[in-house]
């Protein structure tokens, strides 16, 4: 069994958002929502570092914990997906979620916000896998093909790392041992505590 | 005795009306944490390993700098 995990190499990412474009293209994501972004600290100024920020996957998922209609689920691998036939759109996870994953599609009158939309580590929603109404509700189900989601496939300069903890964590320690610097794993100890 | 039936027509149709405000009390009650939403295929396909888990893993290698 695996523990999915994302991360994201600071040192890599030259914040060309290809990530963004490649979800959004892969998910047919609606105009609004932002599934994955980058987001860029000291913009500008000397020693700038650009992360790529989506849902983490939490071991033990805020937004979960929350959730009135328990509309979340966790696969065996440690991915957190949700169920928008449960989703009342109420918001609560995007309060709770550290990384402000949750994304809403509506902003209408008498704050209707519509069913919940984020990150699925490209593994689709519950149903029939890669059906119509899957992708549809959920997009691409990249997971049930044995490809990795899309915008870790998509990284030109392989800053963001998405699968199997183990393997994430070796292909890394390998990085900062070759450039002899100390790691600076964004996220991680928030969304994975010390494991 | 004319004017008393009108009276005992609006008497019924009164207890009619209040029993249809009759709400069932029978509460569904949820065990909260639990998911209850539609199964998720992909679940049982990760459990059981074999040819998506080694297909996984390969793409997972394949993260190596080239």
């Amino acid at each position: 069994m695996a523990r999915m995990k994302f991360l994201c190499d600071a040192d890599r990412c030259i914040e060309c958002n290809g990530c963004v474009t490649a979800c959004k293209n892969t998910n047919e994501v609606p105009w609004g929502v932002n599934r994955r972004r980058v987001v860029t600290l000291n913009d500008g100024l000397p020693g700038e570092k650009s992360i790529s920020v989506a849902c983490m996957h939490c071991t033990d998922a805020p937004c979960a914990a929350v959730c009135p209609v328990d509309c979340f689920y966790t696969t065996d691998d440690g991915i957190v997906l949700h169920d928008k036939d449960l989703c009342i759109g109420c918001g609560y996870c995007f309060y709770a979620c550290p990384f402000g994953a949750p994304q809403f599609p509506k902003t209408e009158a008498f704050g209707v916000r519509g069913k919940m939309d984020k990150c699925t580590f490209c593994a689709g929603g519950p149903g029939d896998d890669g059906s119509e109404e899957e992708f549809t509700k959920y997009g691409a189900n990249r997971i049930a093909e044995g490809k990795l989601p899309a915008c870790a496939e998509m990284c030109a300069t392989k800053a963001l790392l998405a699968g199997d903890s183990d393997m994430v964590a070796d292909i890394y320690r390998e990085r900062v041992m070759r450039r002899g610097g100390r790691p600076q794993t964004w996220g991680w100890s928030k969304a994975y505590g010390e494991g | 005795m004319k004017s008393r039936i009108p009276h005992v027509v609006l008497l019924i149709a009164g207890a009619l009306l209040l029993s249809a405000c009759y709400e069932s009390v029978d509460v569904t009650r949820h065990e909260p944490g639990v998911y209850k939403g539609q199964a998720d295929p992909l679940v049982k396909k990760l459990e059981n390993g074999g040819d998506l888990r080694e297909q996984l893993n390969r793409r997972f290698d394949g993260q190596r700098d080239r």
